[in-house]
């Protein structure tokens, strides 16, 4: 053995693993005394109410409840995270320490980012536990698709961002009052900064409370027949990957010990933050929104997301089945009984639907804040011809209930199928206005209703005029396998429009 | 020198009549100073300015009607946080037993603090579109302090702030449900209600009642070496 084989090799191995041991023995200290613990309980509360209670209110919808959670996710821990940071970040002033920690072995940096990182870990272990239980709950609800971890990535890198900034906070001004203030500066930055959207090209996009067109609210048809656009998610998690660097990096730079090398890494640490925060903000502001109603981002677009999702639609047992996106299986019985009677109506009529299948929705943006939705493509397709619709839920508005949804169903839906197959519209025929209106009286419908989008327009927004309603009567008091037979009969002509009134029975 | 031997201050200290009735209020003017003091009461009233100011600035800008409503609220929450967090004690224990007049001072220094904060968001609104108006600022303002008293005497002075902030994350949510339901209609998330609702402002004073008493009676709950 030389002299240069054997100490020489192993007196770095112990350094290290002594350094590691005391750095995971500080942890473990910082762990256990973190004001971040005693706030979880307040963090995990706030949680319930923004976040899980709202989900919980929302469909069994994967994409629902993700884009909720992540919103109500950020509000729910912002306050108490940049609390107990800033908290935290004041402790050695607060506790008069300052001088005493000043000369023990371990340098200023390495306390501080102990510090932090005990309060992250805190932070993000409540934060983990609040959407493992979301997301389990979701699990054994939903009825198909899987966890959009991009929503809860977004969520998680943000907690991160909002600690560095409350502990800087608290180690630059070590006062009572900077606690308060930084939970409140974070609440105010974060719920206030998106007043600012207009349009999708808004570079304020990159709050983490947006996930998609802003003050259109939660959107069911969004990410369920395309996949989720990532791409303004991976600018906000790089925004926040880059503010916590920049304002670590700040915090290691002024005064202290620890040699020229330090300063250089935090400088380094720092601009690299600011470039990767104001890069995301860049590309943010390059977003746009896409026919399927998420923010594409050019430069971070993946075109393999634009392809549609593959699935096998779940149908009624009825005689025209009614079709759903397997997502909206919950949907299936209650759009199955607001179709029914419209549907029996027009059963083996020559023209009629072999099928009501749910369709995608198409998205584009209008004046400001503003996005319109309309089915994309024609409302019937194919041989034999399958009518296309889309669920009221699809559409832009508040959420609605099972039953709610049924009825804004039938009221959409169920004239729009009856006019296609009567040929029924603002032109046609008298006879047909007829027949249209006695199908609708018989099958329980409103005679005046909102088209569905990008389906046939409603017959008549005004009282019929007096024969055609007297037709109407006349055609909906006949037994219904008499009206039918004589549709079966007629239809072909009375779509050609050469039945008139006095030849309905 | 021995007990026996040591002068006796009050026949030296009081020449005239005129002198011991000057005395008391003098020093009660300085008792009250020095509490003041040790509570950072000075701080927190310009804590309390610089949230009537930057409601102020805030308003000068053009908001939504969602934003203006939660607007007012981030800036009472700040007050009441501000508020909350001048009972904590640096004296602790040696304060507590000697201290006669204290559950007076308390109470002194917090209704002066949320009158000086009630004020001042007032005059911050005046000529300006302030959602609510000053029932609603009085209303929630009122019932955060409560609040932030509430969490002194449970969690300590220096962690007071953690109730008007949570309640602030409330009270947001519970607007917020106004326009996105499930609405939230119970009177005890008050900003959520409309300024003359009953039910919300007889929720708010109970708990500022509820709450001054508490911090009035037993102070907050500070460790002597905080």
């Amino acid at each position: 053995m030389t002299a240069v084989r054997a100490p020489a090799a192993a007196r770095p191995v112990h350094a290290t693993r002594g350094h590691l041991r005391a750095a995971a023995r500080l942890l473990r200290l910082e762990l256990r005394r973190n004001a971040m613990a005693w706030m979880l309980p307040v963090a995990a509360g706030l949680f319930w109410l923004t976040a899980y209670h709202k989900a919980m209110a929302a469909p069994p919808l994967w994409n629902l409840r993700a884009t909720s959670m992540q919103k109500g996710a950020l509000v729910a821990f912002a306050c108490p995270v940049a609390g107990a940071a800033a908290w935290m970040g004041s402790r050695e002033a607060r506790r008069h320490t300052t001088d005493l920690v000043t000369i023990t072995a371990r340098p200023r940096w390495a306390r501080l980012l102990t510090t932090w990182a005990a309060t992250t870990c805190w932070a993000m272990m409540g934060y983990l536990g609040c959407v493992a239980v979301l997301y389990g709950v979701t699990a054994q609800q939903a009825t198909w698709g899987g966890p959009l971890w991009w929503p809860a990535a977004v969520a998680a890198a943000g907690l991160p961002a909002l600690s560095a900034l409350g502990f800087a906070a608290g180690t630059l001004i070590p006062s009572r009052f900077t606690a308060p203030g930084a939970a409140i500066a974070a609440f105010f930055a974060l719920a206030l900064s998106t007043v600012l959207i207009h349009g999708s090209q808004s570079y304020w996009q990159i709050s983490p409370l947006v996930t998609g067109p802003w003050d259109i609210g939660p959107d069911a048809g969004v990410a369920t027949f395309y996949p989720y656009l990532p791409d303004l998610s991976i600018a906000q998690m790089m925004f926040f990957a880059g503010l916590t660097i920049a304002v670590l990096g700040a915090l290691l730079l002024p005064n202290g010990p620890g040699g020229g090398w330090l300063r250089a890494a935090a400088a380094t640490a720092t601009a690299a933050g600011l470039l990767a925060a104001g890069t995301a903000v860049a590309l943010a502001g390059t977003g746009k929104l896409d026919a399927h109603g998420m923010i594409a981002i050019p430069a971070l677009h993946d075109a393999v997301n634009d392809r549609p999702v593959h699935y096998t639609p779940v149908c009624s047992g009825t005689t025209i089945p009614v079709c759903l996106n397997p997502a909206y299986t919950s949907y299936l019985p209650a759009a199955t009984a607001a179709l029914a009677p419209v549907l029996n109506e027009i059963a083996g009529l020559p023209g009629a639907p072999a099928r009501i299948s749910q369709a995608a929705a198409t998205y584009q943006q209008g004046i400001g804040n503003s996005v319109r939705a309309s089915l994309a493509g024609p409302s019937i397709s194919g041989t034999p011809p399958v009518l296309r619709l889309l669920l009221p839920d699809q559409l832009l508005g508040p959420g609605m209930t099972t039953s709610a949804l049924a009825t804004a169903l039938r009221a959409s839906a169920g004239p729009a199928i009856v006019a296609g197959v009567t040929g029924d519209s603002p032109g046609a025929s008298p006879a047909q206005h007829a027949v249209a209106a006695a199908l609708r009286m018989s099958a329980g419908l409103p005679q005046s209703s909102p088209s569905a989008p990008g389906m046939q327009p409603p017959t008549a927004t005004g009282p019929l005029p007096i024969p055609v309603r007297s037709a109407a009567q006349r055609f909906t008091a006949l037994p219904a396998s008499a009206r039918h037979a004589w549709l079966v009969h007629h239809l072909a002509a009375l779509r050609a429009g050469r039945i008139t009134l006095a030849q309905l029975p | 020198m021995t007990a026996g031997t040591a002068p006796t201050v009050p026949t030296t200290a009081a020449p005239g009549r005129k002198a011991q009735l000057a005395w008391p209020p003098r020093a009660g003017i300085r008792l009250l100073r020095l509490h003041a003091a040790s509570r950072r009461a000075p701080a927190a009233i310009a804590a309390i300015a610089a949230c009537a100011i930057g409601l102020r600035i805030a308003l000068l800008g053009h908001w939504n009607t969602y934003g203006a409503l939660q607007l007012p609220l981030v800036f009472e929450a700040g007050a009441a946080a501000a508020i909350a967090v001048t009972t904590a004690s640096p004296l602790g224990e040696p304060e507590r037993l000697t201290g006669r007049w204290l559950p007076f001072l308390r109470l002194a220094t917090a209704l002066a603090l949320t009158a000086a904060a009630a004020g001042a968001l007032t005059a911050a609104g005046t000529g300006a579109h302030l959602a609510g108006g000053t029932l609603d600022v009085l209303r929630n303002l009122a019932g955060m302090t409560g609040i932030g008293l509430l969490c002194a005497a449970a969690l300590g002075g220096r962690l007071a702030w953690a109730g008007p902030t949570a309640y602030l994350v409330v009270g947001v949510y519970g607007l917020q449900t106004q326009w996105h339901p499930p609405a939230l209609t119970t009177p005890w998330i008050w900003p959520a209600r409309p300024p003359h609702d009953l039910g919300a402002a007889i929720c708010a004073a109970l708990v500022f009642t509820i709450g001054m008493a508490v911090i009035t009676a037993r102070g907050a709950r500070d460790p002597a070496g905080e």
